[in-house]
């Protein structure tokens, strides 16, 4: 393997437009995530880790840098997002890959160098007020620093982070939450107003514009918790005591107010069925109580009505034993002298209309009631509307009045609303609003146009039909007997899974918009293909073979090829009986001067070996291996029989081509075609009596000693053959 | 395309081992698979390779024509580089092999391969079949696209002998019977109704051996 490319030297990703269209042509998973992660790069660098650990540690930095541009909330992210992995390609095949946890591997240690990690520049710009320090406002904040503004952050409560910090802490340790916030202050110079709430007895907005700032962006979330409805009309008795809002639960216990056993030996009934509620349920298992949670969806979650939240949720809750009531609604709730006893609950027969509007329909025929000592309503949230009426910020119907693309408000200039106060979503959806908003106030400050330019259009790089799929890893969970506490449950990857896991991405995207590779001092460019339309004999090989569906045919005569598409294999230009074809960086003619070299520079009889540099192996101790020499190549598929015999012709005693297994192979076919070409030169070598001297084996990747074992047994039998031969 | 397979290499090292200096030269043309600059330098590797240990060193030059059995196109591409060839290799069928033996009369020119008939490919398979004969008289028209001469080992024209089982052909049973692939083709079609036609029986002198181009 080569040296690390200094980063300077790093040409980042390119867009890579597909066609007359001009859209963007990425991985889906990049697509997906509201942040446009460089999802695939990550992937491919970390399925490229150096066995060093030393060396690999840095470049888990490095691969934390390079995350924490785009998104300087992605340790946070790696115990609670995961909006990419529905997106995968892989997903409908044997699972998605798991970036989630790869990305916890490197927030885990990401976390502790980024307490240290340089600050930004000091801003010296205008003054721009961020009010809402949830996962919306600090990402608006962070960019604006970036981009030289000085950042003020109007917080009400007590501390930072919004409805991160509602998250239980079984999901989502609290440590994290303020490392992560208070690296992000210090290295964004970011200033913080906590108990400062805007509106109501607080400050308007005409007064910050007063102190100087020139913008402000509202993320002010959705505090609000949803009332219980039925048919439309508020449910009574909600007042009794035993009944709570779910919301102030999560609060109160991350907050440490409520005791351990608040709920020992009591029933407690929950009500929802979203991921909310599910945090509800899990927390009041873990304060001891005896937990049954009602939905109104049902228990398929592909149908229309199907329970929203998510399927590890409800496998969790189901393992801790919490019992989930499908398809009930809460028509009553009953109580006692004054003490919440019980509700009624009639069957829900279906949650949404034909338009998919939210309108519950109940038989109440069919009813059962459900009773308990303590009652949890987590039935969603809203925003608190005070402060938007107050500020005129409402439009038609009391909707917030936001331009879709420039978060601006159509009724006041230079206030800007993003996050869940806009639209309820997941906290990396807030964080894009709170990047968009930044891009905004940046030209508004600049006076510039706040729209042009400004909407992209992305398509899905095709999938690859890949020939092998590898089975997910399950996540491991502390068993449920062992969990009902705050501590997080579930166990990160070990490095070596890590990167097991990471070589399951299938790089969807083009290399260009990647260069995982390159980054990863593999190559020093993604390598582009060299075609000879005029020694073309328009056989077809070339587009047959490509893994990639990367060659058509052109009319009436050639080739051509699809960048976007090539994963840059080589075995188009190994396979062309024309050699019409050179991979860039591995031009044939570079590699019969890397064969003399290494010749050159060999004890005799020595062995040539042709690596793939996917195996991800250390460069070959010359001490220990005086007689041999390795010719990296990108895929096994770039060996072409003309490199094998010119080696052989050089005097070398045996050749050995390295490849990975046929299922790890990165190139999807290439493991396999080389053994194909191996083998049929192998039958011509046997006509005249050296087929002993070439051969191929499979090495799994990062396993050095399999490696040294196959060299050692192939010089073995090349000395044997030597010694035969001088007898 | 012509069809053809490598010989072995001890053959063709047999043919060369009286000369030095030799011209390779791979043909770009129809044959399969495909013999073209690749396949001919691999060659002067490989018997390079032979001929050491016997002591034997050659002088390969390797080339390339569009069609070796254009006389007028492999003259062109080839006299420029003759040199001071021995002896010629000839990466074609038999009809390059020939064509390089006219234009080269004072040289031996060696086939590499063996030429098999004229064959169609079915590249997922992997496989390389006869499908025409070269009749003089295509038929296909009136067959739904499938040659019985070619096809069907009886070469019957007036449809199925009847001992087919299973669709398979009673003679070679891998293969399937012509005469049930040209009905469902015909079928497809909406076209049975072709089948209701005589056909007479070939008339060898139609496949000829010489036309004026
Ligand atoms: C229990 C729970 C679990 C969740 N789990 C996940 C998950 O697993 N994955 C995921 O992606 N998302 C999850 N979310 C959603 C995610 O937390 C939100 O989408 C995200 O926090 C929204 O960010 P925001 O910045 O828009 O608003 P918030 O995070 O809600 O922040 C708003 C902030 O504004 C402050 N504020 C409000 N009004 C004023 C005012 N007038 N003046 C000053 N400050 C004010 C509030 O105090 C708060 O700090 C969860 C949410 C909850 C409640
Ligand atoms: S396989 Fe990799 S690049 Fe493709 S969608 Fe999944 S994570 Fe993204
Ligand atoms: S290098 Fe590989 S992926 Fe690219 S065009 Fe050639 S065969 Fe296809």
């Amino acid at each position: 393997m080569s040296e690390l490319v200094p980063q300077e030297d790093l040409t980042l990703v390119e867009e890579v437009i597909c066609g007359a269209g001009g859209k963007v042509y990425l991985a889906p998973c990049q697509i997906a995530c509201p942040l446009g992660e460089d999802i695939q790069r990550s992937h491919a660098m970390l399925a490229l880790l150096p066995l060093d650990p030393e060396e690999a540690d840095r470049q888990i930095i490095r691969i934390g840098d390079e995350i924490y541009e785009k998104n300087p909330l992605f340790p946070v992210c790696s115990y609670i997002c995961g909006i990419c992995e529905r997106r995968c390609n892989y997903k409908d095949e044997t699972g998605a890959v798991r970036r989630r946890m790869l990305v916890r591997l490197v927030a885990d240690r990401y976390i502790r160098y980024l307490e240290t990690a340089p600050t930004l520049p000091t801003p010296d710009k205008g003054k721009v007020a961020v009010i809402g320090s949830g996962p919306g406002g600090l990402m608006c904040a962070y960019e604006l620093s970036k981009r030289g503004y000085r950042v003020t952050i109007l917080e009400r409560s007590h501390e930072l982070g919004g409805a991160l910090r509602l998250i239980p802490r079984y999901r989502l340790p609290g440590d994290i939450v303020d490392s992560v916030i208070n690296s992000l202050l210090r290295i964004a110079h970011i200033e913080v107003r906590l108990g400062a709430e805007i509106g109501g007895v607080g400050k308007k907005i005409d007064d910050l514009k007063k102190e100087g700032y020139q913008a402000v962006f509202l993320a002010t979330g959705t505090p609000v918790s949803r009332p219980l409805t039925i048919n439309g009309k508020p449910v009574d008795n909600v007042n009794l005591e035993g009944v709570t809002l779910g919301l102030n639960l999560l609060y109160e216990v991350n907050q440490g107010i409520s005791s351990p056993g608040l709920y020992r030996d009591k029933k407690v009934i929950v009500v929802g069925g979203g991921n909310v509620a599910f945090d509800v349920a899990r927390t009041a298992r873990r304060l001891g109580g005896e937990v049954t949670l009602v939905c109104l969806e049902n228990e398929n979650r592909s149908s229309r009505d199907g329970i929203p939240a998510d399927g590890e949720e409800v496998e969790g809750a189901a393992q801790e034993g919490i019992r989930i009531v499908y398809s009930r609604g809460v028509a009553e709730v009953i109580g006692e002298s004054g003490k919440f006893k019980k509700i009624k609950c009639p069957r829900c027969t279906s949650v949404f209309d034909e338009n998919g509007g939210f309108s519950p329909r109940f038989n109440h025929d069919d009813v059962v009631y459900l009773e308990g000592d303590v009652l949890l309503v987590t039935i969603g949230q809203g925003r608190d509307r005070a402060i938007y009426e107050q500020e005129g910020l409402l439009g038609k119907s009391r909707k917030l009045d936001v331009d879709e693309i420039t978060l601006m408000s159509n009724l006041k200039e230079g206030v800007f609303i993003g996050g869940d106060v806009k639209r309820v979503g997941f906290a990396a959806e807030a964080m894009r609003d709170g990047l968009n908003a930044a891009e905004s106030i940046d030209r508004y400050i600049r006076g510039e146009d706040l729209r042009t330019g400004r909407k992209k259009e992305y398509q899905d790089a095709p999938v690859l039909s890949n020939a092998y799929y590898k089975s997910q890893p399950p996540l491991i969970w502390v068993p449920a007997e062992e969990r009902l506490n705050f501590e997080p449950f579930e166990k990160p990857f070990t490095l070596e899974q890590v990167v097991e896991e990471a070589r399951r991405c299938l790089c969807c995207g083009p290399c260009k918009s990647c260069k995982g590779c390159v980054a990863a001092g593999l190559q020093p460019v993604v390598s582009g293909i060299e075609y000879d339309e005029e020694s073309c004999i328009n056989c077809g090989d070339c587009a047959f073979y490509c893994p990639c569906d990367a060659i058509s045919f052109k009319i009436p005569h050639g080739v051509s090829f699809d960048m976007t598409l090539c994963r840059g294999c080589g075995l188009c230009a190994a396979v062309c009986p024309a050699m019409a074809i050179e991979l860039e960086s591995w031009e044939r003619e570079r590699i019969s001067g890397s064969i003399t070299e290494a010749v050159s520079d060999m004890k005799r009889p020595g062995i040539l070996v042709f690596l793939c540099q996917w195996t991800v192996l250390p460069p070959l101790d010359k001490k220990t291996n005086p007689n041999a020499g390795v010719i990296d190549v990108p895929c096994a598929a770039r060996v072409e029989s003309i490199h094998i015999l010119e080696a052989l012709q050089q005097g070398v005693g045996g050749v050995l081509i390295v490849a990975c297994p046929e299922e790890d192979c990165h190139r999807q076919t290439g493991s396999r075609e080389v053994q194909r070409s191996i083998a049929a030169l192998e039958k011509r070598l046997s006509q005249i009596g050296i087929q002993d001297r070439v051969s191929f084996c499979t090495v799994t990747p990062r396993h050095q000693e399999e490696f040294e074992r196959e060299l050692e047994r192939f010089s073995r039998k090349i000395e044997s053959i030597g010694s035969k031969e001088s007898k | 395309m012509i069809v053809t397979t490598l010989k072995p290499l001890d053959e063709v090292l047999g043919f060369i081992l009286p000369y030095s200096d030799i011209l390779v030269v791979g043909c770009d043309g129809c044959n399969q698979p495909p013999r073209g600059l690749r396949e001919a330098s691999t060659l002067g590797q490989l018997l390079d390779l032979a001929g050491k240990p016997r002591g034997k060193v050659f002088n390969f030059k390797i080339t390339t024509v569009g069609k070796q059995c254009d006389d007028y196109m492999a003259a062109s591409v080839l006299k420029p580089q003759t040199g001071n060839a021995e002896a010629v290799l000839s990466l074609a069928c038999g009809l390059g092999v020939q064509t390089l033996a006219k234009i080269f009369p004072e040289l031996p020119v060696f086939p590499v391969q063996n030429t098999h008939f004229m064959g169609a490919e079915d590249r997922d398979d992997g496989i390389l079949e006869m499908r025409c004969v070269g009749c003089g008289d295509c038929l296909l028209a009136v067959t739904g696209g499938i040659c019985p001469l070619a096809c069907c080992p009886k070469g019957l024209l007036n449809g199925a002998c009847g001992g087919a089982k299973d669709d398979k052909c009673e003679l070679s049973p891998e293969k399937d019977c012509a005469w049930v692939l040209i009905y469902n083709s015909l079928k497809r079609q909406g076209k049975l109704d072709l089948l209701k036609g005589y056909r007479p029986p070939r008339d060898y002198q139609l496949t000829g051996w010489k036309i004026t181009a």
